[in-house]
């Protein structure tokens, strides 16, 4: 029985006026590398920074590789963290952070930073206030996974970059994954880029879990139906229209099922992961409240 | 070493797309028996993909019988997609070469032959795995 | 930790360096020749004894028209403002810009923890801005100590200035290092308050400013009961008429300092009549004895027999008038310094304390 990388329930973020995240209750498996995707503000940072201790919950708990976040040493170097904008001391020089990694960190691979440092082209004496936007990201990167961590959370570090450096971003955070076999949380807005390397996704949408789940289980329990008009109400219980669409002549629904599905009327095609985050993103749609982690008994 | 791509818009999952190039390469004769597969690093490397992506592929092709993961050396091509090895196939070409000679000085033709071919092809098949 | 505090302070370590080098240099080329005004003065001499007033008076008058009284007030100011400094540019940005910037995420996301963190930044800086404190101090008592003589031989003129006098005092001893203590604490709790740099530095100047000018005018001469004392009128001090009153003329008396208690802090000072009674307006029969009111220690003016600031004050003795003196003794001078920085100590380890509880919880 696996270790959950992170496990939450019930977990809750409240500030003066609003929730920042509200009833998440998730058991994120190792292993994985998970996609956290959601519109801009709907949580995602906050649970991010919950995970790693830099926040206090309001109401739940939440536990990291089995342990509150940041509960002493041992647990700080099992966790890697990259903020957003990843952030670095713009007058120390790019030598400077690996040292600093060095310093605080007993698992520190030396080897491994100034082999990346040196394969991405940063030059250890460039301050790093004077890196371009791609190569600060890529020098949080290499501190993060020169820890050696078993857990990488990274919060939109491919955002603000242009194609080239996202695809060398994920490269190398790939990488490391199949290296070391690092479990990995990666929240982001942009689909297309999960599609490529997350497993495992969970949808944020307006402070709350939407859907989480592994992606082939994911894909295989979604399809897309289209067929002549009709109300969805009509549909046999255990399937849930998490999104529908209807011409004069015709219904297009996409539903969420585990059962087969035998209706001749229908035609079932399969849905894309970008087709389905898409759904459940759309703050139209009214999931229906099944449970919302699959492969979890409630 | 065969060198996958990877389609995004074609809609094709992933790792499905890796099964069908390493078909491919095999039916085209760039893949033979014996072959290593290139590593998940190497593709991940190349790709930026998911390495569980090409663990996923590389266990297909394991269920399919065409390749074998060595622990510690790798992943193997075992055997091309028409699902025998090159003994078996030429220990039944041999016999289909003496039934066919014994055919023809019966005083069969190609046509007939062909007949009798294919009624057998479909009888056997639809009796489902023999 | 330690390596990597030095790492991230080197730059204000390197202005502070060469602020302390040109502090030590410039007095260290002018100290000898300051000694060297002293005994040219005759004060090498006189060894302390009651004829060494006058020419100390000389000395540090004449001080105070020279380059030298000049250097003595800028020395001064930069040992009164270092704390201030401090608390602006070491304290306030600590943790502040670390929030401001996220680097915060950096730093706490390595395997250490914020506690750990912060332990070993405020003892390394804070150690490190007491030292320099108390070094600006250091060097400059030892520049100043020929002034200091003439003060214990009981100079009053010029640069002047007794022990416990407000810039004196918090510039010599050790008050300056709880100063600084105090301050460092101030601007790290500001910021990870306010977490802004700018705002916490402009509210730390702000608190630091208001505390001490509270402290010498509120808080220090309560830290030990005071002395009473009842003293004859005397010419020593001064007295003369104030202003017209309904009542009649008002006199006020300034008590310099008291016979046999030289270098004593004097808290306060009133007339009291010979029953004991405080008592401000002038005897009917002295108030045309008085001319203005001037110290009896000035010089130049001549007055008819009988008239003038002496006349005027031994017609106000003859009448049983008396002074009344609430005063510190100079024996309490080291008391008074202890007590002082043990409060701006504990204060700095309470600050300190309130930090690390808000950073383990943060928000």
């Amino acid at each position: 029985m696996m270790t959950a990388a992170i496990e939450a329930s019930g977990l809750g973020k409240a500030y003066r006026r609003a929730w920042a995240l509200r009833d998440c209750t998730l058991v994120i498996p190792e292993g994985h590398v998970v996609g956290l995707v959601g519109p801009n503000g709907a949580g995602k940072t906050t649970l991010l920074r919950l995970a790693t201790g830099m926040l206090a919950p309001t109401c739940g708990a939440i536990t990291v590789l089995g342990q509150r976040p940041a509960a002493g040493l041992a647990q700080l170097a099992r966790v890697g963290y990259v903020a957003q904008d990843t952030p670095a001391y713009a007058r120390m020089r790019v030598a400077d952070h690996l040292r600093l990694g060095a310093w605080l960190n007993p698992g520190w691979d030396d080897g491994l930073a100034q082999r990346r440092i040196a394969q991405v082209g940063l030059d250890p004496k460039q301050r790093a206030g004077s890196l371009s936007g791609g190569q600060r990201a890529q020098l949080a990167l290499t501190l993060a996974l020169a820890k050696r961590p078993e857990l990488l959370l990274l919060d939109e570090p491919v955002a603000g970059l242009d194609p080239l450096a996202r695809r060398e971003f994920l490269r190398g955070l790939m990488e490391a994954v199949a290296e070391h076999g690092t479990s990995v949380v990666l929240s982001s807005h942009l689909v297309t880029d999960l599609e490529r390397v997350c497993d495992y996704l969970i949808v944020l949408v307006a402070s709350r879990v939407r859907i989480a789940g592994e992606v082939s289980e994911l894909l295989a329990s979604h399809h897309r139906l289209a067929g002549p008009r009709r109300a969805p109400g009509t549909l046999p219980a255990g399937q849930d229209v998490i999104e529908q669409s209807h011409t004069d002549k015709q219904s297009t629904l996409l539903v969420r099922t585990d059962e087969p599905i035998h209706d001749p009327a229908w035609t079932v095609t399969p849905v894309s992961t970008e087709e389905l985050v898409l759904a459940y993103m759309n703050p139209a749609n009214d999931i229906p409240a099944r449970r919302p982690q699959l492969g979890v008994a409630s | 070493m065969i060198e996958f791509q990877l389609d995004e818009t074609s809609g094709v999952a992933t790792y499905l797309q890796l099964v069908q190039q390493v078909h491919q390469a095999l039916r085209m004769g760039m893949l033979e028996p014996g072959d290593q597969l290139p590593t998940a690093q190497q593709v991940v490397a190349k790709l930026a993909i998911n390495p569980n992506t090409v663990h996923k592929a590389y266990r297909e092709l394991e269920r399919d019988g065409l390749a074998r993961a060595r622990p510690g050396l790798g992943t193997f091509i075992t055997r091309s997609p028409s699902g025998t090895d090159p003994a078996t196939q030429a220990r039944f070409l041999t016999a289909m070469t003496d039934w066919l000679r014994s055919a023809r000085s019966a005083g069969l033709g190609p046509d007939d032959i062909e007949a009798i071919y294919r009624t057998a092809l479909r009888a056997c098949f639809a009796e489902g795995a023999a | 930790m330690i390596r990597l505090t030095w790492l991230q302070f080197r730059a204000q370590a390197v202005t502070a360096a060469a602020a302390l080098a040109a502090f030590a240099v410039l007095l260290a080329a002018t100290g000898p020749h300051l000694a060297s005004l002293y005994a040219a003065d005759g004060l090498d001499s006189c060894h302390g004894g009651s004829s060494c007033l006058s020419p100390a008076s000389y000395f540090t008058g004449s001080l105070s028209q020279s380059p030298y009284g000049v250097l003595f007030l800028l020395s001064t100011g930069v040992i009164l403002l270092a704390p201030a400094v401090i608390g602006l540019f070491w304290g306030a940005p600590l943790i502040a810009r670390e929030l401001e910037t996220g680097t915060a995420a950096l730093a706490w996301n390595q395997s250490i923890t914020r506690t750990r963190w912060l332990a070993i930044k405020l003892t390394v800086i804070g150690l490190t801005a007491i030292a320099v404190t108390e070094a600006l101090c250091l060097m400059q008592t030892w520049w100043a100590a020929p002034i200091s003589q003439a003060v214990a031989d009981g100079s009053g003129a010029g640069v002047a200035q007794s022990r416990f006098s407000q810039l004196n005092f918090a510039t010599h001893g050790i008050t300056p290092l709880g100063y600084a203590a105090f301050a460092f604490a101030l601007g790290v709790t500001a910021g990870a308050l306010i977490r802004r740099t700018i705002p916490a530095m402009a509210i730390t100047l702000a608190i630091f400013t208001a505390l001490q000018v509270a402290m010498p005018l509120w808080v220090r001469p309560h830290l030990a009961p005071p002395d009473h004392t009842v003293r004859p009128l005397t010419s020593l001090g001064g007295a003369g008429p104030s202003q017209t009153g309904p009542g009649g003329d008002i006199f006020t008396l300034y008590a310099l300092n008291i016979p046999g208690q030289p270098g004593a802090w004097v808290l306060s000072s009133g007339a009291v009549n010979a029953a004991g009674q405080p008592v401000s307006t002038t005897p009917a029969a002295c108030t045309s004895v008085g001319g203005t009111g001037v110290s009896a220690g000035a010089q130049g003016r001549a007055f008819p027999p009988g008239q003038g600031p002496g006349a005027f004050v031994d017609c106000l003795a003859s009448h049983g008038i008396r002074e009344a003196i609430t005063y510190q003794p100079a024996s309490r001078y080291w008391r008074f310094q202890l007590t002082e920085t043990a409060i701006y100590l504990a204060l700095a380890l309470a600050l300190a304390g309130y930090c690390f509880r808000r950073l383990s919880r943060l928000s």
